[in-house]
């Protein structure tokens, strides 16, 4: 049981990592940095545990800050910059927030072992959970509660003015701009949500994992963040939590026993579902059609 | 002190005329598709890769193992583009980087499917001894590489502004819509482009991995990031820009590790394209 709860504690921060990039997209801009904001969250939350002593629900809420504050300084200047440039921008950015990692030492004793980071050797030993006598089925439920607030908040968000404002500026700059929206106001704000969302995940994966290194923050978990809720499509928050699933759950988990073939399956079937659906799982029609479903009649758009 | 900031001069333009070509296929690619290919580093690898099963199954020559490097190089760069490109020529980048992305992992799967081991020897592309030139040294490899960047480039500029498939290419970077309306198959001139591209991508690997001596599944990121940030440096979608980059990035790559170490070498290239593109020159980031 405790494989599937391990499983359901990794779709959770991959979640809440696909959800920080969700919200960047809704305002139709790519980063590559949620990759970069995850790692800080990751070190920041585990450095106050482990060398500070903190409890881990503040740890995590200084964690996210970090993140928020340091998105919102990248969103700045960066976001003066449209597309793809922003793509490469941020793909930049995250690869020199990894490459700080790898150059980052900062050990003290602790009894007779050092612990801290230390470069390219990773911060090992982050033992909130075990020092507590945390089960993995508590873990997983803490991670998950996280993992539904945000969904929630995210929801919410979505129905209201803020919403509409996000939509409005992913779907056409010049339009919103036109009816009096401040576009970098917007996108900043939008960019520091989701700095804060991925710096939270990322405490909670330091924790979970228990030993962090500067490689899993590269660009293919920069790449994995931005490729949930474009697979998933970004009509709902549960178009990203639908991708991680089939994406964690079902080609990573599920296809184990293939073994080597698993990756070429996985390029395979990513490839058919961007060319089967390049709008994503879940796109306005079918949400519609599945609201439809549910509560039945046919109340108009969403 | 002097001596030294000329050695690592050298050394820097030599890297960068390695960077050189896989700027050069790069840009080719972002001209025509407007598209980011996170997977072309990839494609490169595969070729490399290729040439080097040839080479542990046959014993096979360097020129041999060139052209197959290239061969299969092309071959995988049209596997990309009939699949990521192809069925994203309208709509938004995003699809088609998240396909090449998964393409990516998908090459590198291949490569260590064929070759399990994490390293293999390449044959060498020169043996003998570096050239020793007033007490400075000169790597052989890399005035080959330096020639083959030329030569890269002038047969280039010959393809884009002297032959039909160049002008429909030009045509179609300066606008697809104008192209497609004058009669020119946009389609086929970008699975062209792509090929060209590619083959400039797989010559500079077998060149790199040959100079190197070794072959490992880590070639296809180097290629991919190398190739872009030179790219970028270079203000995005110009040919002797994109040479330009190339040689700054050598240049600068050099000299940083030279005074900081090699650690921070690659932080600073990184942290260099982030700050010329948020608070760079405009001219860099129009396009």
């Amino acid at each position: 049981m405790d494989f599937y709860f391990g499983l359901a504690q990794l779709i959770g921060v991959h979640t809440l990592l696909g959800l920080s990039a969700y919200v960047v997209l809704l305002t139709g801009q790519v980063s590559l940095a949620q990759a970069g904001f995850f790692a800080i969250g990751a070190y920041v939350a585990a450095m106050l545990t482990v060398l500070a002593g903190w409890h881990l629900v503040p740890a995590l809420g200084a964690a996210a800050l970090t993140g928020a504050t340091t998105a919102c300084a990248v969103g700045f200047p960066a976001l003066r910059v449209k597309g793809l440039m922003l793509v490469i921008a941020t793909l930049a950015f995250g690869e020199g927030v990894r490459l700080f990692f790898f150059n980052f030492d900062y050990q003290i004793a602790r009894g007779d072992v050092k612990v801290g980071p230390l470069g390219g050797e990773g911060f090992r030993q982050i033992r909130f959970f075990p020092e507590n006598g945390w089960t993995t089925l508590e873990v997983m439920l803490f991670i998950w509660i996280f993992v539904l607030l945000v969904m929630a908040l995210l929801w919410w968000l979505d129905r209201s003015r803020y919403g509409a404002v996000l939509r409005a500026v992913g779907e056409d700059e010049l339009a919103a701009q036109s009816a009096g929206i401040n576009l970098t106001a917007v996108k900043v704000s939008a960019i520091t949500l989701g700095g804060a969302i991925a710096a939270l995940g990322g405490g909670l994966y330091a924790h979970y994992a228990t030993h962090i290194e500067h490689l899993s923050f590269g660009i293919l978990l920069a790449t994995f963040a931005i490729a949930y809720p474009i697979v998933g499509g970004l009509a709902s928050v549960f178009g990203t939590l639908a991708a991680v699933l089939f994406v964690q759950g079902f080609l990573v988990e599920g296809l184990r026993d293939l073994g080597d073939w698993r990756n070429l399956l996985f390029g395979a079937l990513i490839v058919l579902a961007m060319n089967l659906r390049p709008r994503g799982f879940l796109d306005a029609g079918n949400l519609r059609a599945i609201k439809r479903l549910f509560w039945g009649g046919g109340r108009g758009a969403p | 002190m002097l001596a030294d900031l000329v050695q690592n001069t050298l050394d820097g333009l030599a890297a960068g005329s390695a960077y050189a070509l896989l700027a050069v296929g790069f840009t080719l690619i972002f001209g025509v598709l407007r598209r980011v290919n996170l997977c072309y580093g990839p494609a490169i690898m595969l070729g490399c890769y290729a040439a080097t099963f040839v080479h542990l199954s046959f014993g096979a020559g360097l020129l041999v193992l060139a052209l197959v490097c290239v061969l299969a190089s092309v071959l995988a760069g049209g596997y990309v583009e009939r699949l990521c490109f192809a069925p994203h020529r309208k709509g938004s980048g995003i699809a088609a980087m998240v396909a090449s992305f998964a393409l990516w992992m998908q090459l590198e799967e291949v490569a260590i499917l064929a070759l399990p081991k994490h390293l293999y020897p390449f044959p060498a592309l020169y043996d003998g001894k570096p050239i020793d030139l007033a007490g400075f040294t000169i790597r052989v490899e890399a005035l080959v590489m330096l020639g083959a960047a030329s030569v890269v480039c002038a047969a280039l500029w010959w393809v884009l502004y002297r032959t039909r498939f160049g002008i429909a290419a030009r045509a179609v970077i300066d606008s697809p819509l104008a192209a497609e309306l004058s009669g020119i198959s946009v389609p086929r001139v970008s699975m062209g482009v792509f090929a060209l591209a590619s083959a400039i991508g797989g010559l500079a690997g077998f060149l790199v991995s040959a100079s190197f001596e070794q072959v490992t599944p880590m070639l296809g990121m180097w290629s991919t990031f190398k190739g872009l940030l030179a790219m970028m440096l270079g203000g995005l979608g110009s040919l002797p820009g994109a040479v330009a980059g190339a040689l700054v990035l050598g240049l600068v790559e050099a000299h940083s590790q030279w005074f900081l170490g090699p650690q921070l070498r690659d932080l600073l290239a990184f942290l260099m394209l982030f700050m010329l593109l948020a608070i760079g020159p405009r001219w860099m980031t129009t396009r």
